[in-house]
């Protein structure tokens, strides 16, 4: 019983298939745009932001347009836009990492302990904060495709197990790492520091990949239907395996990236980030239950919110506001992307 | 058989000319039907045949768009499942509707436990209730056990308790017997005896024929959405119930052209057993067009799944061309040049939210795949290539699927799998919920691959697409191979005859 039929849609083709071109009423047209932003994630975005600088850039003349300004928006972007790339990824496939706040501060406190007490040179240093990073990532995915545990709830239970960890390895975290270590997240590329620089490689990396890959395209199949995506000869546990691989290497990489940045390995690095990057990816456009989104829309996301936070600033609003603000911006973008796909189905 | 009950007043339920239709598939089509208090009655038919949704419509599970229901002389227009239960109907379902984590007792009061003045449930009387009413049925469980510790049998028990907590007057047993042993099966016999001599009217669905004569008192025959024929069982006989089951004109013709017998082999199945599969041995030349036929739950599906690797072979032997194949995955039989249309297209077959360009490349990727990189001009070309020569009719190919209608999803899921270039296509229900011109395109094209030289093998629980598309017919019954026969000499009823279960006729009769 195929209670998807849907005759109406044959009925709009004519005798050779094409569809019937009603001509287009101003009315028609208009209402036709309201419906692509308001289901085209990415579109509204740019609309939001777009608004937001140019309310900003009218209200505040003197503070907002600025140069520096600019570059405290981009700087903020960095940890958030680089997490948002793996965990897009994971959400893309109906997966989710709740623990990338414990990986990044883990991997920091590694980093930071290889540099300063082990002695390694920075670049080596480093990378031990990345492959931590993978280490703890090759955890969550083997509880997830393995031993078949919720990613929810496994993530949930790791990110309290890093958490406490880390604090075992180094209760007080690691101070002043060392000079030569500062270089990743201190060097100052066109005005703005070099997190922002490994964020937009990342992002750029990632939109490629995800976007044109057919390994990384395979995550739309699976959040999509994962049963069908098995019978269709694709390796479903491996392929999740290795992106929660890649969620922890990002997350390895930020907490390296922001001990060096701070010439300090902080316990309470990433504390709520989880939550934050959520917001961000899902107002980018992917949903719960997995098969959409873009790594661009993800990018889209990270950007509103640091802006809304950085005009919000500007503007003295009180930092609770700017939760609140956060929240109502989320629902009403996903609420309206529902309320316009309900009434177009009816 | 037992005494007919008494016979006074309106009948307990009376269906008069009731029609359902769903988008496509005219259901249930002028159905008439009477069952009178402490009357078994009866409802045969094949798979599809409408009993289901008739059984659907007195619950209130469904609406009728025409036609009356009603239940001792009062209409049951516009009643919900609740409502149907309220007024007295319990229905069994096939699937179990009970809630494994909780008790008995929770699960046979569900939503109407006892409460006191602030809500809180009050064990003890709800205990006792239920209590009082297995003891009733002869069926010995602690109320507090929590369901999912129970046999089958025993569940079945307690959804026919559930329909006792209310004041019961019609129990629909939908296929009852399909998963209890043969003493659970001789518990509820006498279950429904008893209860049919308090008066309760009960409606038996079943394609088991000995059970049907064993326990009913009338035999009412549904086909196509239609009543074929209603008999006192005590005048009824085995051949007249099977011929009402079946007798129609065929609507397509069957294809004459056969596979030269001495084409080469390309698949062979030795002994092959997975659960519920006990064994099943077969071959499939190229060219062919093979069907198994038999009834649901006769192990058909299991067996194209074994052999495409999505699910583990326990032992036995496959051969493609003569090598054996052991499938891991179904990447393994897909290398072997295997593909597979699950029975299911939503749940395991499409990406019902991405376009005919994205379902037709899913099973294909790396063919696309150049330095790692996917090529959506070559996707593109391919989908288009499918969506005309099979007749895809959608205005473009970057079309999401669910727009689509059944027989057009049937037909991308097809170019998904030819896509690859198979050399055995394993087809299971090729045309569930698609409509008949696309079903006449879907029947074509079976068979032209079959001519140009590809092996196919298909499960059909449609007797007609069986008698029109297949060249051999493998009958299954019980996990077992029952039996094969050449399209030529097959009919509607030698099928059935092997497709019936042989131990339960035994047992009952």
């Amino acid at each position: 019983m195929s209670s998807d039929t849907r005759p109406d849609d044959l009925e709009r083709l004519d005798a050779v298939g094409q569809p019937l071109e009603e001509p287009p009423s101003k009315r028609a047209r208009g209402r036709r745009l309201l419906i692509l932003v308001a289901t085209e994630r990415p579109l509204l975005l740019i609309m939001l932001i777009v608004v937001l600088i140019a309310g900003m850039a009218i209200f505040a003349p003197d503070t907002f347009p600025r140069p520096a300004n600019a570059a405290v928006v981009l700087l903020d972007t960095a940890q958030t836009g680089i997490l948002a790339c793996g965990m897009m990824l994971l959400l893309i496939s109906g997966m989710f990492d709740l623990s990338i706040g414990g990986i990044l501060a883990f991997s920091g406190i590694m980093a930071g302990l290889a540099a300063k007490n082990f002695g390694f040179p920075p670049i080596p240093a480093f990378l031990v904060g990345c492959v931590w990073g993978v280490l703890l990532g090759a955890i969550n995915g083997t509880l997830v495709t393995r031993f078949k545990i919720n990613a929810l709830i496994a993530t949930l239970a790791t990110l309290s197990v890093y958490r406490g960890g880390l604090q075992l390895v180094s209760g007080a975290g690691v101070t002043n790492i060392g000079n030569d270590f500062t270089v990743f997240g201190q060097t100052k590329i066109l005005g703005i520091y070099s997190p922002f620089w490994f964020m937009a490689v990342i992002v750029l990396l990632f939109a490629f990949l995800v976007g044109r890959t057919r390994y990384f395209r395979q995550a739309y199949y699976i959040g999509g239907n994962a049963r069908a995506a098995k019978l269709s000869g694709i390796n479903v546990d491996r392929t999740v395996f290795s992106f929660f691989l890649i969620m922890g290497l990002l997350a390895g990489l930020s907490g390296a990236l922001l001990a060096s940045r701070l010439n300090t390995a902080v316990v309470l690095a990433g504390q709520g980030v989880e939550l934050k990057v959520i917001t961000a990816v899902v107002l980018g456009g992917a949903s719960l239950s997995g098969g959409v989104g873009t790594i661009f829309g993800a990018f889209l996301g990270v950007l509103l919110m640091a802006l809304l936070q950085n005009a919000m600033i500007i503007a003295h609003i009180s930092p609770f506001w700017q939760l609140i603000v956060v929240g109502i911006v989320l629902l009403v973008s996903v609420g309206l992307d529902q309320f316009v796909r309900i009434r177009l189905r009816t | 058989m037992m005494a007919s009950a008494t016979n006074e007043g309106p009948p307990r339920l009376s269906i008069r000319n009731v029609a359902k239709t769903f988008p496509g598939v005219r259901a249930v089509d002028d159905v008439s039907l009477e069952v009178r208090r402490g009357e078994v009655h009866a409802l045969i038919g094949e798979n599809g045949a409408g009993k289901s949704t008739l059984m659907h419509l007195v619950a209130g599970v469904y609406q009728p768009d025409s036609g009356v229901i009603e239940l001792d002389g009062a209409s049951m227009a516009g009643l919900s499942e609740q409502g149907a239960a309220d007024a007295g109907i319990a229905m069994v379902y096939q699937e179990r509707s009970l809630v494994g984590a909780l008790s008995v007792a929770d699960n046979i009061y569900a939503g109407r436990q006892p409460v006191n003045g602030i809500g809180v449930i009050r064990r003890a009387p709800m205990y006792d209730g239920a209590r009082r009413i297995l003891t009733d049925l002869e069926v010995d469980i602690d109320p507090r056990t929590p369901v999912s510790h129970l046999s089958p049998g025993q569940q079945q028990m307690v959804e026919i308790a559930k329909g006792l907590s209310h004041d019961l007057k019609l129990l629909i047993l939908d296929e009852p017997t399909s998963s209890l042993t043969i003493n659970e099966g001789r518990h509820l016999f006498r279950v429904i005896r008893r209860l049919a001599e308090q008066g309760v009217a009960i409606i038996y669905v079943s394609h088991r024929m000995a059970e049907v004569f064993e326990i009913s008192d009338r035999v009412t025959v549904l086909k196509d959405g239609r009543v074929t024929g209603d008999r006192d069982t005590a005048l009824a006989t085995h051949e007249d119930l099977i011929s009402m089951m079946v007798g129609r004109e065929l609507s397509f013709e069957p294809d004459m052209r056969r596979a030269a017998p001495d084409a080469a082999i390309a698949l062979e199945v030795r002994d092959l057993a997975a659960d519920p599969v006990v064994s099943a041995s077969f071959k499939l030349r190229y060219g062919e067009i093979v069907c198994l036929a038999g009834l649901l739950g006769a192990g058909r599906t299991e067996v194209c799944e074994v052999i495409f690797g999505a699910r583990p072979l326990q032992s036995g032997t496959i051969l493609v061309e003569g090598r054996e194949l052991n499938p891991r995955s179904p990447s393994d039989s897909m290398a072997a040049g295997i593909s597979m249309l699950p029975e299911d297209r939503k749940e395991s077959g499409l990406f019902i939210d991405f376009t005919i360009v994205a379902n037709v490349a899913a099973a294909n990727l790396p063919a696309y795949t150049h330095g790692g990189l996917l090529s959506s001009s070559e996707m593109r070309g391919v989908a288009q290539h499918y969506a005309d020569e099979l007749r895809i009719a959608t205005p473009n190919i970057n079309r999401e699927v669910r727009n689509l209608s059944g027989g057009n999803q049937q037909k991308v899921l097809l170019a998904k799998w030819l896509a690859r270039r198979p050399r055995i296509l394993i087809v299971d229900e090729p045309t569930r919920g698609v409509d008949v011109g696309s079903k006449a395109d879907i029947y074509r094209i079976l068979r032209e691959l079959a001519a140009s030289g590809m092996a196919l093998l298909v499960v059909s629980s449609d007797m007609l697409e069986v008698l029109a598309i297949a060249h051999r017919i493998v009958v299954m019954s019980e996990g077992r191979v029952a039996g094969e026969m050449d399209a030529s000499v097959a009919t509607e009823i030698a099928i059935l005859e092997l497709a019936a279960p042989t131990a339960r006729q035994e047992s009952a009769a």
